[in-house]
């Protein structure tokens, strides 16, 4: 267990830079989420933490030691890849102790560890098999009993899930959450899945175009985002986001792409000011006398309904809990509540509203 | 595009053995000679038509085996065959390895001029070899012929292996690297392992190559260090009285790689086919 702390950490590759001045504090035993689309740096970062690349400029400091230029060895940290990466001619055991192996650890010690790990991973049957014998779960499982055989200060974790079927998924979200509950280590764990993010980080950090974006808990990210960015990366349907300006009583927002929509109560925005409004789908719900609208297109996930509607030409996503018998074309009526609505200027894309 | 039927699939399968054994008849048939023609008497070897029932007599393989300085020979080939291995696969399979690790844009040009090499004309390349022999006072010796196959076959060594690397996943070297290896250590106890069907065909390769090359040995070897191949063509000559001798010897000459082959051909079949088949 221990503090890492990155500082102003930057990273080229030849003279196309994919790390601009990312500085992170994480405490001790926090289980941070590195998360974001495709290409915006997470990691990169992940592998400079490891030691995989080597940092530009700026510094990683693991447990107070900068260990920005030292060899992965010498850094104390575990890592879980995507593809788990298993030594494919040894088996389970002996890939676990792998690490231990090679700090000079006595056979006694190796074998305790191990079983040690292969209990808390419910792996003591496997102990003997080879990787190619072991299903995508198993291996998970075994890439995570390597990592922490050794107790290192720092997890890290590649988008580990990412090879896994839907359910299994879902089965070792739970587990590593668990896992980190017992072992109370620093996790820095990477993935492009905002729920993953949301449903284990304690704290998530979005990246996009290699900037960190906002740090913040996972529910700090979603009643509050910071910008336009993580107002959409974040949340599942995303956010509905419409450009326009508040209306002249500031109760109503005209549309660029045309049309109004009502609100219940005044807008916390100056009237005119031109700005992106975002509003949950959740947070949109029906009534008789709100802004006109026509149902699009129902997705229902069993659970919810999702309802794609047209409100006076824009788009927008609304999420219902209720078993509604709506129909597609169907004219319909919606209430926006006012203090769910986030505000972002249009021009700067940040946050307006508190 | 429908699916053949079953009779039409069997008719099919039958027209592609035929054309294998005819294939394989034709292939064999030198060496089949060759045995025959160890077997016969002179003056059986070389009548037409071609005697099919003769006295078979083992004289000239005895003969071979006892007199001539065969195994004398047959332990220059093994002794130089042997260094080309042992210094040629390890080599080329560090060089493989740093250029399957190093970016793609510094490693193309290097393997483009191995290529490159590996097209030129080796009779250009034995008289160079032949002056620095000559220069270094090494003519006649084992290290300098061994150097010499070492440097036309690593092009072919370095190719393959490169291939087989590229096949390892990097994760591996990285993995381990976090769990305390150093580089060599990662390619020793990591990937090493995992390339060893590379390295046996490598082997093999690089042993056919050394063992069977005629056109270097006849140059830069004399008394003491000439190889079977050298050795075997200067058995028969233009005297037909001793062909059936110079059969006996290409059949001698053929046991030791058959040998070989026989028992690494389980790796040979894995370490050529590996990667084919994503697993």
């Amino acid at each position: 267990m221990a503090p890492l702390t990155i500082q102003q950490a930057t990273k080229s590759f030849g003279g196309v830079q994919v790390l601009h001045g990312v500085t992170i504090d994480i405490d001790d035993g926090e289980f941070v989420v590195l998360v974001g689309p495709s290409g915006c740096g997470k990691s990169t970062l992940l592998r400079l933490i490891a030691g995989l690349e080597d940092i530009t400029s700026g510094g990683i400091l693991i447990d107070g030691k900068d260990v920005s230029r030292l060899h992965p060895k010498d850094r104390d940290i575990a890592m879980v890849f995507q593809s788990y990466a298993l030594y494919p001619h040894m088996t389970v055991a002996e890939n676990m102790g792998f690490s231990l192996r090679m700090r000079g650890a006595k056979s006694d010690e190796q074998r305790r560890k191990v079983g040690q790990a292969a209990g808390i991973l419910d792996l003591d049957a496997l102990l003997d098999r080879y990787p190619r014998q072991l299903s995508g779960g198993q291996r998970q499982r075994v890439a995570m009993g390597r990592a922490i055989v050794r107790d290192p200060k720092v997890f890290l974790f590649d988008e580990p899930l990412s090879n896994l079927d839907a359910k299994l998924r879902v089965q070792m979200r739970s587990e590593i959450r668990t896992l980190h509950k017992k072992l109370k280590t620093t996790i820095v764990y990477v993935t492009h899945d905002q729920i993953e993010a949301m449903t284990m980080a304690d704290k998530i950090v979005v990246m996009r175009g290699g900037h960190v974006e906002q740090i913040g808990s996972p529910m700090t990210l979603y009643d509050a985002p910071a910008n336009v960015f993580v107002a959409g990366f974040i949340g599942s349907p995303a956010m509905n986001l419409l450009k326009g300006r508040i209306g002249a009583d500031a109760q109503s927002f005209d549309l660029d792409a045309g049309g109004a929509l009502q609100f219940t109560s005044a807008l916390d925005a100056r009237p005119g000011q031109s700005v992106i409004l975002g509003i949950r789908p959740e947070d949109v719900t029906l009534s008789d006398n709100g802004s006109p609208a026509t149902v699009k297109l129902i997705e229902p996930t069993g659970a919810d309904l999702h309802v794609n509607l047209d409100v006076a030409g824009s788009d927008i996503t609304a999420v219902f809990h209720e078993r509604l018998s709506l129909k597609e074309g169907q004219d319909v009526s919606l209430e926006l509540p006012a203090d769910c609505v986030h505000l972002f200027d249009a021009e700067t894309e940040t946050r307006l509203s508190a | 595009m429908s699916a053949q039927s079953y009779p039409g699939r069997r008719r099919t399968t039958w027209v592609i053995f035929i054309a294998l054994c005819v294939f394989t008849f034709i292939n064999l048939t030198p060496l089949i000679w060759a045995v025959l023609t160890s077997l016969k008497d002179p003056r059986d070897a070389f009548t037409i038509p071609p005697t099919i029932i003769f006295e078979p007599t083992l004289k000239y393989h005895i003969e071979v085996w006892t007199e001539n300085d065969f195994v004398f020979y047959l332990m220059n080939s093994l002794i130089i065959s042997a260094g080309t291995v042992f210094i040629s696969v390890p080599a080329g399979s560090l060089a493989a390895y740093a250029l399957s690790r190093i970016p793609r844009r510094s490693a193309g040009p290097i393997l483009s001029a191995l290529f490159t090499i590996r097209m030129f004309p080796h009779m250009l390349l034995a008289i160079p070899f032949f002056v620095m022999g000559t220069f270094l006072n090494m003519i006649d010796t084992y290290p300098l012929l061994i150097l010499a196959l070492v440097a036309i076959n690593q092009p072919f060594t370095i190719w393959l292996m490169h291939c087989f690397f590229l096949e390892i996943p990097r994760d591996l070297d990285e993995a381990a690297a976090i769990d305390g290896c150093s580089n060599w250590q990662a390619f020793r106890i990591v990937i090493l392992p995992l390339a060893r069907p590379g390295m046996t065909v490598a082997a093999l390769f690089s042993l056919l190559l050394s063992y069977n090359e005629f056109l270097f040995a006849l140059i830069l070897t004399g008394t003491d260090t000439k190889t079977l191949p050298v050795a075997i063509a200067s058995f028969g000559g233009e005297d037909i009285s001793s062909w059936s001798l110079s059969a006996a010897g290409a059949i001698g000459i053929m046991l030791p790689i058959v040998l070989v082959m026989l028992l690494l051909q389980r790796h040979l079949v894995r370490g050529l086919t590996a990667g084919a088949v994503k697993g």
